[in-house]
């Protein structure tokens, strides 16, 4: 068979202790990088990408991708931990991580975390390995409208995002919607809302918004109420879920790391869509949806098995097309021709030993990810056991550092703690703000989409495209069925639990 | 024997320290090479080909540094508010230049030293193998039949590759949509997904992705290697776009002393020259040249005015 035989070359190239060295290490980086605040994946890899110049082509991009595949997981540890997500995919597992760790239960949400990660990357990976050429050819006759179409989808999961508050979370994503429309036009190329300056020409970058907006707030929070004693977590337990509660959710990581891999395939979409998307359709599937937001570990299982798996989903329009699906994607097809490679079709041929060393070394990857994970968790959950006069100066630190670290540019550090007051004012009246990473994310693609659509076909488009169509009604249906239910629910407020909660 | 040793080792030290002090005062520390992208980017790979190549001809240490923003406008800026001293320079595409004037910046090109135009990319007219229409002759049929209504897509409006559409549509009597992308990759991804007809760019787009061809290039004449039967635009009988072009090199701020000047002269001339360095520029369908101050200079300025009038006429700017 065709594919042992590339396996064959694949596994020559990577066993041997140097490119297994290059592995754990690459593992081990993206961990850390991806659990702190400012390193995005997409970053965590442009950082070695000058490193790894003098390495021979093939260690240099097993080692790119290991750091990918493990910084998407590492971004959830500090996402269950100090609700700080490391990456903005993990933003959707703060949600639903950070509730069981207030519950004195981060060893669950760590280790849900884990091995949704793991599986979602193993199944992100064997699709990209069996079917990534004819899947590349599929994403690539999705027309604008039928993007736009998806990312109005992911807007439309605000609706189950909402703990209640239907109006608050509404709030959210339309100021999320609004920061977005600063900076060039991606149309026109006219500058919008950018007074002059020239920072403000690329709008927002979402790393410096998402670390205000997440963990600066709470920091601000945490100073408002301060009592100068107490620590993080006075009982923590780092047991791990059981056999039987990882039984109950296997299907939820299942599913959602197959959504994931198909939103991953398509270029521009990305882990931070698909968290959002398929934490929105288990809630909707599972049979506990009113725990979700408050320690669901189905909802930690959903977002993370997705933002995993996505990871091989990009890789299928890099390697199969070389067209970048993901922002990470763009930095390796950088590390490619850094080495005098193109990614595409003629890869396969001319250098079955590299793209077989990347598939061999992703597997290897996860299998490393675990077990680094797995010790790692142990050492990681000692975080919230820190006094709190220490953990909140060190937070700001970090979320100071790491938003300086994208760009190199104070203005991000700025941009940052403006956004940290905003998030502060947001949770001390209730709105959440995991909605406006969803519209600072979504809401470039859905203009762009929108207007790239009508420029081509007119606005009927969206009629006459029958799959913008149909997912334009499941969006708007799966954006007004809560809002009915939760209107139902108000009429009977004998039946009122858990609404209104607090964030 | 160990004394002979010993002084053989002091004589070659004073022959070597004497040598570097008498030949080159320039440069005594690390120089900073000031990318306008992040890491993997396009330009980026050009300026880490380049230190490696350099680093046949000269002892200096190049440290390229990713400052990114605005399209190039952030790293302009660094290198303007650092001193004219030689020890920072950046490396620049005609994008650049055309982004100075969609933001309206108050960026002056003559407070800059234009070092060297390094690589000449010729523009092409790039089409899908896996579509009816992927000839010149069976764009402008098609363009004809469609009546405005033919699709192009490429990067950024009011881009290079945007500008080089309009002048092709001009000068071939035709109209066509320009459907911008945020990034090349995404628009090429639309035509290989028959969303388009024809992607602007440049040769190098089209190397690993067997689907896409190059339909015409402007260049005088045919390029060479895998590109040799690229028909140019004299050839298809369009006249005056034989040398539209997107230019890369690296400029310094105004201004640094004489001892660096002919440092960076005499290592852009060995660098040009080199066989590693023109394979790696002709592989991607482009020109490596040396085109120095004055005439890099000149050939700003007209892509300044050009970027002016084609903004103006998209509406763009004011």
């Amino acid at each position: 068979m065709e594919l042992v035989e590339s396996f064959t070359i694949g596994f020559s190239v990577i066993l041997g202790w140097k490119p297994l060295l290059i592995i754990v290490t690459g593992v081990i980086f993206g961990i850390l990088a991806g659990a702190m605040p400012g390193l995005s994946p997409s970053t965590a890899v442009a950082l070695l990408v000058p490193f790894s110049y003098t390495m021979s082509p093939a260690l240099a991009l097993i080692l790119l991708t290991s750091i990918y595949i493990a910084s998407n997981y590492g971004g959830s540890i500090t996402a269950v931990l100090i609700n700080t997500p490391g990456t903005p995919s993990a933003a959707v597992t703060a949600m639903d991580g950070y509730p069981l760790t207030q519950q004195g239960k981060a060893g669950k949400g760590l280790g849900t975390a884990l091995v949704a990660s793991t599986i979602g990357g193993a199944v992100g990976v064997l699709i990209l390995i069996l079917f990534a050429v004819p899947l590349a050819r599929v994403a690539l006759k999705f027309s604008p409208a039928d993007y736009c179409a998806l990312a109005l989808f992911g807007l439309a999961t605000v609706a189950s995002m909402s703990r209640g508050n239907v109006i608050k979370s509404m709030v959210a994503i339309l100021f999320g919607l609004l920061i977005k429309t600063i900076g060039t036009d991606p149309i026109s190329g006219v500058s919008r809302f950018t007074f002059g300056n020239d920072m403000l020409y690329d709008g927002f970058t979402l790393i410096p918004a998402l670390i205000g907006l997440f963990a600066i707030s709470v920091v601000f929070s945490k100073f408002e109420t301060w009592t100068g004693v107490g620590r993080v977590m006075d009982k923590i337990d780092n047991k791990l879920p059981s056999m039987q509660e990882f039984l109950k959710i296997k299907y939820t990581i299942l599913r959602s790391s197959i959504i994931g891999t198909i939103i991953g395939i398509f270029p521009g979409a990305g882990a931070t869509i698909a968290a959002f998307i398929s934490y929105d359709m288990s809630k909707r599937a599972s049979k506990e949806p009113e725990k979700f937001g408050h320690g669901s570990l189905e909802g930690v299982a959903a977002a993370e098995s997705a933002n995993s798996s996505s990871v091989g989903g990009a890789l299928v329009p890099l390697l199969a097309l070389g067209i970048p699906g993901s922002a990470t994607d763009a930095v390796l097809l950088g590390a490619f021709m850094l080495h005098d490679l193109v990614p595409g079709p003629m890869l396969f041929q001319d250098n079955p030993e590299i793209v077989y060393g990347i598939f061999s070394a992703l597997i290897v990857a996860n299998i490393v990810m675990l077990f680094l994970g797995l010790y790692g968790n142990r050492l990681f959950i000692k975080v919230v056991s820190v006094p709190e006069a220490i953990m909140y100066p060190v937070i700001l630190a970090i979320a100071i550092i790491g938003s300086f670290a994208v760009n190199g540019s104070m203005f991000d550090v700025a941009a940052c703690i403006g956004f940290g007051v905003v998030g502060w004012f947001f949770k001390r009246y209730g709105f959440p703000v995991a909605p406006v990473v969803l519209g600072i994310v979504l809401g470039k693609m859905v203009e762009e989409n929108f207007r790239r659509a009508v420029m081509m076909d007119g606005y009927g488009v969206f009629y006459r495209d029958k799959l913008a169509f149909i997912v334009l009604l499941i969006a708007f249906f799966s954006f007004v069925w809560p809002l009915y239910k939760a209107w139902r629910h108000h009429r009977q407020p004998a039946t009122s639990g858990n609404d209104e909660a607090k964030i | 024997m160990k004394k002979g040793c010993i002084a053989l080792l002091v004589a070659l030290v004073f022959v070597v320290g004497s040598f570097s002090t008498a030949t080159a005062k320039f440069p005594t520390k690390p120089i900073k090479l000031i990318v306008y992208t992040k890491p993997g980017g396009a330009i980026d790979v050009f300026a880490r080909k380049f230190t490696g190549i350099a680093a046949k001809y000269t002892d200096a240490t190049f440290v390229v540094v990713n400052k990114s923003g605005a399209g190039g406008i952030v790293a302009i800026k660094h290198i303007l508010s650092e001193k004219a001293d030689g020890y920072n320079f950046a490396a620049v595409t005609r994008s650049n230049v055309g982004k100075i004037v969609s933001t309206g910046n108050e960026i002056n090109v003559e407070d800059l030293d234009w070092m060297a135009l390094m690589v000449s990319d010729p523009e092409a007219i790039i089409t899908s193998r896996l579509l009816p229409v992927n000839t010149w002759e069976q764009i402008v049929a098609d363009a004809k039949e469609k009546d405005g209504n033919q699709i192009w897509v490429g990067p950024a409006a009011g881009g290079n590759d945007h500008i080089m559409a309009m002048k092709t549509w001009n000068a071939a009597g035709i109209k066509a949509k320009w459907i911008p992308y945020a990034s090349g990759g995404k628009a090429m991804a639309a035509l290989l997904g028959g969303h388009g007809v024809v992607y602007v760019g440049n040769p190098q787009d089209v190397i690993g992705r067997p689907d896409l061809k190059v339909a015409v290039i402007s260049s005088p004449e045919r390029l060479g290697g895998d590109f040799a039967d690229v028909p140019t635009f004299k050839e298809v009988g369009i006249e005056g776009l034989d040398n539209e072009i997107l230019w890369r090199g690296f400029m310094a701020k105004k201004g640094m002393p004489e001892e660096a000047k002919a440092f960076y002269h005499d290592l852009f001339d060995k660098v040009n020259n080199d066989a590693e360095w023109q394979e790696y520029v002709q592989r991607g369908g482009a020109v490596p040249l040396f085109d120095k101050e004055e005439k890099f200079l000149a050939t700003v300025k007209k892509d300044q005015e050009e970027f002016g009038a084609a903004l103006k006429q998209i509406g763009a700017i004011k």
